[in-house]
């Protein structure tokens, strides 16, 4: 029988590249996003919501238990980034970050860990960035509240291990997204020649990591933020 | 949607009766309005109070349409928790319905 995942933010960018490496795998896959997405296939369900709508989550959530009987796997990938000085961050922008990353991740992981509780095991996968581990100047919000994820990775993984949930977090260097589109050129030179490996990440390398946190083989290893780029 | 007090009595009932049998606590299997759901009086402990709300929401999901988290803010703020007994639970899990037929 098909194992189910869900995976936040596949309208584009890594989500979607997550999205559609399940689905070649195998896997129903519900998606998210605030406006429609494109993928096409019999086992691709699509939701339209805006990730911090508790109610908007729990109905998705449901629905999906409701039709496919079970969740074996998130992926909490959906995120939003506004690159600035922390002296020119309006509050709202911070508000809205944590609002996304954190608090919109949060409700996934804690609707989908009730049912993968009963379920007597799930993954559930968390979408750092080495933009915590790195405090990159000019992300402070936005590496504030992946450093929250990590923190959150952690302490989530103490309370489900018990029941056979593992936790852990993927930490990209900067991939090809729309989500640094708008991070000039240079900055982003400089961020990469300092990793250890100096390139541009891709979705590809994300997905190697996805696979990895959901092998049979990986059900001993909970609570770890996994950086790319040979990021420490 | 409308639920009768009498329905969800029952339904809470049967999850502490189901929860006694896989837990092999007697006690849960011969539950009533007065059971208590935690402190020392309590045959559950913390990890199965969160495992009995899970429970009640999936159901009133599964079997009657209803999506509501009763760990709420307005659940957590009050003087007396509504989970401290079966007939408390029940209450709320009333007042919760009401307020997302609104």
């Amino acid at each position: 029988m098909s194992q189910v995942a869900i995976v936040t933010g596949t309208r584009k960018g890594i989500g979607r590249a997550i999205a559609e490496h399940l689905l070649e795998q195998g896997w129903k896959v519900a998606g998210c996003s605030r406006r429609d997405a494109d993928i096409e296939s019999e086992n691709y369900r699509h939701f339209n919501l805006d990730i911090s709508d508790e109610t908007a989550v729990i109905q998705m959530i449901r629905s999906i238990k409701r039709e496919w009987g079970s969740v074996d796997a998130l992926i909490n990938n959906a995120g939003t980034a506004a690159m600035n000085h922390l002296l020119l961050t309006p509050t709202e922008t911070c508000r809205s970050i944590l609002e996304t990353n954190l608090t919109g991740s949060f409700i996934f992981l804690r609707e989908c860990a009730k049912l993968m509780t009963r379920q007597n095991g799930g993954r559930i996968i968390n979408l750092s960035s080495i933009a915590a581990p790195l405090n990159l100047e000019g992300e402070a919000i936005y590496a504030a509240s992946k450093a929250a994820i990590e923190s959150l990775t952690r302490t989530a993984a103490k309370e489900l291990g018990a029941h056979g949930i593992t936790v852990n977090a993927i930490g990209p260097t900067p991939i090809d997204t729309d989500l640094i589109r708008t991070v000039p050129k240079e900055a982003i030179d400089k961020l990469i020649s300092n990793q250890a490996l100096p390139r541009i990440g891709t979705t590809a390398d994300v997905i190697n990591c996805v696979d990895f946190f959901l092998q049979d083989g990986s059900d001993f290893i909970s609570g770890q933020t996994l950086y790319l780029g040979g990021v420490a | 949607m409308a639920l009768e007090r009498n329905t969800i009595s029952k339904l809470l009932i049967e999850i502490l009766n189901e929860m006694g049998e896989d837990l092999e606590k007697p006690e849960l299997t011969e539950a009533d309005e007065n059971t208590r759901l935690f402190g020392a009086r309590s045959s559950l402990d913390s990890m199965n109070l969160v495992n009995f709300i899970a429970e009640i929401e999936e159901r009133l999901s599964d079997d009657h349409e209803i999506d509501l988290t009763l760990a709420n803010q307005s659940a957590m703020s009050r003087t007396h928790s509504p989970f401290r007994r079966v007939s408390s639970c029940v209450d709320y899990v009333m007042e919760c319905i009401e307020e997302v037929s609104k």
